[in-house]
């Protein structure tokens, strides 16, 4: 029982994070149908400048995180004027390779600056408490807790102001939405800046659990794709949800089965999924 | 004859090599109800779409109370004053009925008194969206999504409206349900300018109207003219 509970809250901590960066990826599919493959690199850029900022600039913790939403979502709006912008009216092609070669050039490029090293990130939440013969570090906690807030945030200005309406407007039909006047270029930046902002917060939240290296985001991307698919495109319950159940379904296999299937069951549930329900699990509504 | 409030001149609007409208003339003035009638593919939807921005003509001007909007974005269009109820309706069909009318007030969301005022007015007008006020767009029926997409372009508090074939697909009672909530909006001092097949409908409410075929236009006159005029008769009123 007690093993339960302990992969249970490590299955949540991951499924935090992989949420946040379901809900990028979720947001700019809803909204521009762009298939973003660069939000993993992204979410490596979020990371690294978390790292940057503790570790040459002696920032504390939280500022790091803030400054790294900041740069991520200036990251995230600029990937929308200087490339996707500019794709408007092509095929979907034309946007899924350009955001794979966003991803490699990025990755490129975190490699020129660091090196292929894998980066330490320290975080004064070192800390280990003790709940029901659970042991949960601080750092986990925080995981958890900062992504419910941001969660909570996101459906709030999603649901309760006129910036996230009109993004709402916008994901279910650009023409409505021009036409009741909404700037459609600029909810599209703004969808960018504030999917950079998430996967800023993402980074930062899991980089003092796991190293950081330039191809962090990698697997990260595609299991997040995995989520997405599996919680209906466009969907932010679903994205929220799927990468609780994702993580969860993975932490499970790999304490009671192997750590080896764990790595299967993303996989093979999108290949399962693609064949039974293309439309996946949930309804959209963003 | 007073200055018109929209006037196209000369607009053509190219798609590829199909040129969809040909240098095309049309005006309308202040508080009228213009009808343009036309079969499917004339154009009709494409002259709207040029009005407001949806589309670029390749020729030709279009000036709104005297100035030249056929460059403006989609967005700053409406907010001189033009608002367009789209064929295809274009609604946020997961969104309420509430929500698609307070977008529809996106323009004025500095002046949130005056767009509950105005949302009262549209409840008025069509009283059965404010039973439906909270439900989802996408589970009205035709009629009333229609009578939505009126609301919502209304919401803009527009000094002219573009209907595109408000009447296309709806029951005969439902037609001239909306045909006279047309002429309700117009007393209340909007311009209405209205593309439709139905010219037997339509010619009850407008004074004057244009007939567009392949692109161009091919009858203009007042409401006289055009019942009277055989090809009309013959093309658009079924006699």
């Amino acid at each position: 029982m007690t093993l339960f509970l302990q992969q249970f809250v490590n299955g949540i901590a991951l499924g935090s994070v992989y949420s946040l960066v379901a809900l990028g990826l979720t947001l700019v599919y809803g909204v521009l149908k762009v298939p973003n493959f660069a939000h993993g690199a992204l979410y490596m850029a979020g990371a690294y400048v978390s790292y940057v900022m503790l570790t040459s600039f002696g920032a504390s913790y939280i500022v790091a995180m803030a400054v790294s939403v900041v740069v991520l979502a200036v990251l995230g709006g600029s990937m929308e004027w200087l490339v996707f912008r500019r794709l408007e009216g092509k095929t979907p092609v034309h946007s899924m390779i350009a955001a794979l070669g966003l991803l490699f050039f990025m990755e490129g490029t975190a490699d020129v600056i660091w090196g292929p090293t894998f980066r330490q990130v320290p975080t004064p939440f070192d800390g280990v408490v003790t709940l029901l013969g659970v042991n949960i570090t601080e750092q986990r906690i925080l995981v958890i807790v900062a992504a419910v807030v941001t969660m909570v945030g996101l459906y709030l200005l999603l649901k309760r102001t006129l910036v996230g309406m009109s993004i709402e407007a916008m994901a279910q039909d650009r023409e409505g939405a021009l036409l009741v006047g909404i700037d459609t270029r600029r909810v599209a930046l703004l969808t960018f800046a504030i999917s950079g902002a998430l996967a800023a917060v993402a980074g930062s939240l899991i980089a003092p659990l796991l190293l950081v290296f330039p191809n962090m985001g990698e697997l990260i991307i595609l299991k997040a794709f995995v989520i997405v698919i599996l919680g209906g495109m466009g969907s932010v319950p679903g994205a929220i949800l799927g990468g609780y159940l994702l993580a969860l379904a993975e932490t499970m296999a790999g304490t009671y089965v192997s750590f080896a299937f764990s790595e299967l069951i993303a996989f093979g549930l999108l290949v399962l999924v693609l064949v039974i329900r293309p439309t996946g699990l949930f309804q959209k509504g963003v | 004859m007073p200055e018109p409030m929209l006037e196209l001149k000369g607009v053509s609007v190219q798609f590829g090599t199909f040129l969809a409208l040909r240098q095309v003339s049309v005006s309308v003035a202040e508080g009228e109800i213009v009808v343009l009638l036309g079969a499917n593919g004339a154009g009709k939807s494409t002259l709207f779409r040029a009005v407001s921005g949806l589309e670029r003509p390749s020729e030709g001007t279009i000036h709104f109370d005297g100035q030249d909007i056929s460059r403006l974005a989609a967005h700053r269009i409406v907010r001189e004053g033009v608002a367009h109820a789209p064929e295809g309706k274009h609604l946020f069909t997961e969104a309420s009925v509430r929500k698609n009318l307070l977008l529809g007030a996106y323009v004025r969301r500095k002046d949130p008194a005056g767009v509950q005022e105005s949302m009262e007015e549209v409840f008025d007008l069509f009283p059965m969206l404010r039973a439906k006020a909270g439900d989802a767009a996408g589970t009205l029926s035709g009629g009333q999504q229609q009578m939505l997409s009126i609301g919502r372009a209304l919401m803009a508090r527009p000094r002219l409206l573009l209907l595109d074939e408000p009447s296309l697909g709806l029951a005969p009672l439902v037609v001239e349900e909306v045909f006279e909530s047309i002429l309700e909006i117009n007393r209340r001092g909007t311009a209405v300018f209205l593309a439709e097949q139905n010219a037997h409908a339509a010619l009850k409410v407008a004074k004057r109207g244009y007939v567009i075929e392949s692109g161009s236009v091919a009858i203009e006159g007042d409401r006289d003219t055009l019942v009277d005029n055989p090809e009309v008769r013959r093309a658009y009123i079924g006699v």
